[in-house]
């Protein structure tokens, strides 16, 4: 099961207005297990006012630069995002998980690959990690990065997109898209749309010349680069995608109340929801668990092992009070906010509310 | 990346209509519940079909009548667990655990050869139902692998383009695998037709396996189906997969003069 580890924080560096670059220093005995592959990310867990939060960044350094870098942008109302840039400082220590992600292909030295970027504002972070990784370590490969952004002042690594593009004359090339800022060329101004997209593999795109093109950003401009790849001939092993993880909220939720608690044997009230459909029904307090009953009273409830071990059947308890006979694939912060596994999960009070949709 | 919210606020669009558009979701952080109630249950029939396939096959290399045959066998086994293994990694990202997984079920329990074995699931494992029934010798192992083997084909295809990305990931690169387990199968049975006794073996196999992986598509209406398809899980229908993988059987049939 996963497990955090407690890293340092060396150094924050401002860089917009709006996002900061931590870097973390991991146990020296903890080193090996921090050694990560160029656009994986770490989780960070911590605690806001009784609450645990997680929380996935991407790192940004290359596997060369000996270190352990996020980016970390604040986003309005994101208690972890706002916390990173107000109040985190050299010297804290923030839990993580160990590198996770696979938002990246294998490297080949001796080969001559020709890569493409898209990035749209903090989806630059695990982008810039292949870059200066693939650029160092693949040195016949080229990388076009086209990065979308609001404005100049808010673009991520400006400077040191600046100095790879010196560094790597010829070899590496990026286009800024921007918004809100008219620039000299006006292919340049704007969103990436699908006329955009269509004007760059025109002038500026050979799609034969691509093997690996990686899209980071918000869902709709991902969709609009796929489809676009898709037409000039690229298939879905060529396309990586990088979500923003935004099905999660920028708070957790309240923790659900357990109500209406009489333990004992006899029968239980189970309310069951699961795709949007909620369904009542009695069931002995025998032993049998809520998966059992639920399968039994003809729902459709997900589940595969029955052992407690592979978690397909995790459903969210909102009211009343189970016992979990076995528990192997839960963590400790989901039962705390009240998952239970349904294969597992003996009702003790006279009413249960679970639902699968949470 | 960032998980705290898209970058702009007014592009946030909701996950189904991203999905039913084609997108993806790339790991367990960006995994709604439903959806990854669905996924779950997809990756878990795919290991159990793939461990308790591998288990059955094992007694195929100790009936195999030449040292290939028995190295085509061992080959199955071995990498069939090896595709279960790479499928089990990524629902460990979810919290599953892999050594006790392992241990959930007895991969290599057999139902009653003339069981009548419902499509629906069996009990606690996952396995298609196909892998319920048991394998009688050689030249049925050979069928039976052949005909699922096809099937495999079709249905690897489809789950390929499922939008859970790493999913897709690994099932492109087991693709390629599993249709060399077709061949051999083919070749097999190729082996096995040339003398009379075989091809009346073989004859006999395929009427008793065809009904059975037939069933492995699931029903022609399904509303799994069709809510896999909104969560962009699944793409072809099961009628429609099945028919495809009938006529390519068939065609293959025909050429060994098996139909």
């Amino acid at each position: 099961m996963a497990r955090f580890h407690s890293l340092e924080v060396t150094d924050i560096r401002r860089d917009t207005r709006d996002a900061v670059v931590v870097t973390l220093r991991p146990e020296e005995t903890e080193a090996d297990e921090f050694a990560f592959v160029q656009g994986q990310y770490l989780t960070f867990r911590r605690d806001f006012d009784g609450e645990e939060l997680r929380r996935s960044y991407s790192i940004c350094t290359g596997l060369d630069e000996g270190c352990l870098k996020v980016g970390i942008k604040r986003v309005e109302g994101g208690a972890f995002s706002t916390w990173a840039n107000e109040e985190l400082k050299v010297g804290d220590r923030l839990e993580a998980m160990t590198p996770m992600g696979r938002f990246f292909t294998s490297l080949e030295p001796d080969r001559a690959k020709g890569y493409l970027g898209f990035a749209g504002g903090s989806g630059i972070t695990p982008v810039l990690s292949i870059i200066k990784t693939v650029l160092a370590r693949e040195p016949q490969s080229t990388f076009t990065l086209i990065y979308a952004n609001r404005q100049t002042s808010s673009i991520m690594f400006r400077e040191e997109l600046e100095d790879l593009k010196n560094r790597f004359l010829g070899r590496f090339s990026l286009i800024h898209i921007l918004e809100t800022e008219s620039q000299d060329i006006d292919l340049f101004t704007g969103r990436i749309d699908a006329e955009k997209m269509e004007t760059l593999f025109r002038l500026w795109i050979d799609a034969e010349e691509i093997d690996t093109a990686f899209i980071c950003g918000p869902e709709p401009m991902m969709l609009t680069i796929a489809d676009s790849l898709r037409k000039h001939g690229l298939n879905d092993d060529q396309i990586r995608f990088e979500l923003f993880a935004s099905s999660q909220r920028g708070r957790a939720k309240a923790k659900a109340k357990s109500s209406s608690i009489t333990a004992g044997a006899g029968t239980c009230e189970v309310s069951v929801t699961l795709d949007g459909t909620t369904r009542s029904f009695q069931m002995e307090k025998d032993g049998t668990s809520v998966l059992e009953a639920a399968v039994s009273n003809a729902m459709d409830a997900p589940f595969s092992c029955k052992a407690g071990v592979c978690s397909t059947c995790r459903a969210k308890v909102i009211e009343g009070e189970v016992e979990m006979e076995v528990n192997h694939a839960l963590e400790d912060y989901e039962v705390r906010a009240g998952y239970v596994l349904s294969c597992q999960c003996i009702p003790v009070s006279d009413k249960v509310v679970i639902s699968y949709d949470e | 990346m960032t998980n705290e919210a898209s970058f702009v606020e007014d592009e946030a669009m909701s996950l189904s209509n991203y999905l039913e558009r084609g997108g993806k979701l790339t790991s367990p952080g960006n995994v709604p519940p439903r959806y990854r109630a669905e996924l779950l249950r997809l990756m878990s029939s795919f290991v159990d079909s793939e461990l308790a396939g591998s288990a059955g096959f094992a007694d195929a290399i100790n009936w195999a009548p030449g040292l290939t045959e028995r190295i085509a066998a061992s080959r199955i086994t071995m990498e069939k667990v090896d595709h279960a293994e790479r499928v089990l990694d990524l629902m460990s990202d979810f919290g599953t655990d892999k050594t006790l997984y392992n241990k959930a079920h007895a991969w290599s329990a057999r139902q009653a050869r003339d069981a009548q074995v419902d499509p629906k699931r069996q009990g606690g494992d996952m396995r298609l139902s196909v892998f319920h029934y048991p394998l009688e010798n050689w030249a049925d192992a050979v069928v039976m692998n052949t005909l699922m083997g096809l099937a495999t084909v079709h249905q690897l295809q489809e789950l390929s383009k499922t939008s859970y990305q790493p999913f897709g990931e690994v099932l492109r690169e087991i693709l390629p695998r599993e249709k060399r387990h077709m061949e051999l199968g083919l070749e097999g049975l190729q082996n096995l037709v040339e003398d009379e006794t075989g091809r009346a073996e073989v004859q006999a196999s395929v009427r008793y396996w065809m009904p059975k992986v037939a069933e492995t598509f699931g029903p022609a209406q399904s509303d799994r189906f069709e809510r896999l398809q909104k969560l962009g899980l699944r793409h072809t229908d099961n009628e429609a997969l099945r028919i495809a993988w009938r006529t390519e059987t068939e065609a293959r049939l025909a050429e060994l003069k098996l139909a």
